[in-house]
């Protein structure tokens, strides 16, 4: 049965998690909180975003990243955590591959942190709390799905 | 303890709080206490070591853990399973990370520990030396309250 032609869609917007031939973007979540891990996956998949992997720490991330490459669109990138920080874990990831598209997503706002997180090569930086409305705009435009700054 | 390292605090938890259950957050008077108090069943400590030096703990009854993490996650938890505490163990650390933050721009440098949660009945915190500033926080879902106990280093 294919449901696309049963049911009209009211809404033609396409959801910002797929590329432009349909498939959805990959993302890696790498962050050491379940809590928060569970609510990236649950606001990127409600927009059609398919989360390829989560680790818990950034050495695990970094392990991951290598391991999904080249099949892999987008991290997002946690700074406090076990064993390897999100910053190092950064820093690895873009010496690995410099098109890698790293969103920060932490509690701690400090300028310092923001500046550094960008100077190493992150494409956007996400205070928390998390507001599915933000997280999904500045993924969108990091992706290059919207023209909106 | 000085006024000005609390209300970073208090306008952390206010604001988090208000974002992250949807909701309006009463906050209740202010009230020091200097020697050993109960604790509400389900405590999250955060230490802070620098500039200043002590700890901020967010404390709450089981049922109130409960029900904050419930609607955190947008789903009734039935019991404080890991997903429960690692959402309340998130939540004392956005409001701590906040403040943190707005400390941080007022010049005061320090480093903050992860966040532990403490769960049991009938426990007691003494905070030796350092007076503890507490500010309740009144939620649909129960009470929270804000407990700092900070001291300029010696």
């Amino acid at each position: 049965m294919k449901t696309k032609q049963d049911f009209p869609s009211i809404n033609e917007r396409e959801p910002d998690g797929l590329k432009p031939d349909g498939t959805p973007f990959r993302v890696l979540v790498v962050d050491d909180s379940m809590f928060v891990a569970k609510q990236i996956g649950q606001i990127l998949t409600s927009e059609g975003y398919e989360v390829a992997a989560t680790a818990a720490d950034g050495q695990e991330g970094v392990e991951k990243y290598k391991e999904l490459f080249p099949n892999i669109d987008l991290v997002t990138m946690d700074i406090t955590m076990p064993k390897m920080d999100g910053i190092t874990a950064l820093e690895h990831i873009m010496n690995f591959d410099k098109n890698a598209k790293v969103v920060m997503i932490s509690a701690l706002g400090k300028q310092d942190l923001v500046k550094k997180s960008l100077l190493l090569g992150a494409k956007n930086y996400i205070v928390k709390p998390l507001d599915r409305k933000k997280v999904l705009e500045r993924i969108a435009q990091v992706l290059g799905k919207t023209s909106t700054a | 303890m000085r006024v000005e390292y609390i209300n970073p605090f208090v306008e952390a938890a206010f604001n988090v709080l208000k974002e992250v259950l949807n909701t309006d957050i009463k906050r209740g008077e202010l009230y020091l206490k200097s020697t050993t108090m109960p604790v509400l069943g389900v405590a999250a400590l955060v230490g802070l070591a620098g500039d200043v030096e002590g700890r901020v703990m967010f404390d709450m009854t089981k049922q109130t853990a409960l029900a904050v993490a419930s609607t955190m996650n947008g789903e009734q938890l039935s019991s404080l399973d890991e997903l429960a505490k690692a959402t309340i163990t998130e939540l004392a650390n956005m409001i701590t990370a906040q403040a943190v933050t707005k400390l941080h721009d007022l010049g005061f440098r320090f480093d903050l520990t992860p966040p532990a949660l403490f769960t049991g009945d009938n426990m007691e915190v003494s905070d030796h030396e350092v007076e503890a500033l507490i500010v309740p926080m009144e939620t649909p879902q129960g009470k929270i309250e804000i407990n700092v106990a900070i001291r300029e280093r010696a």
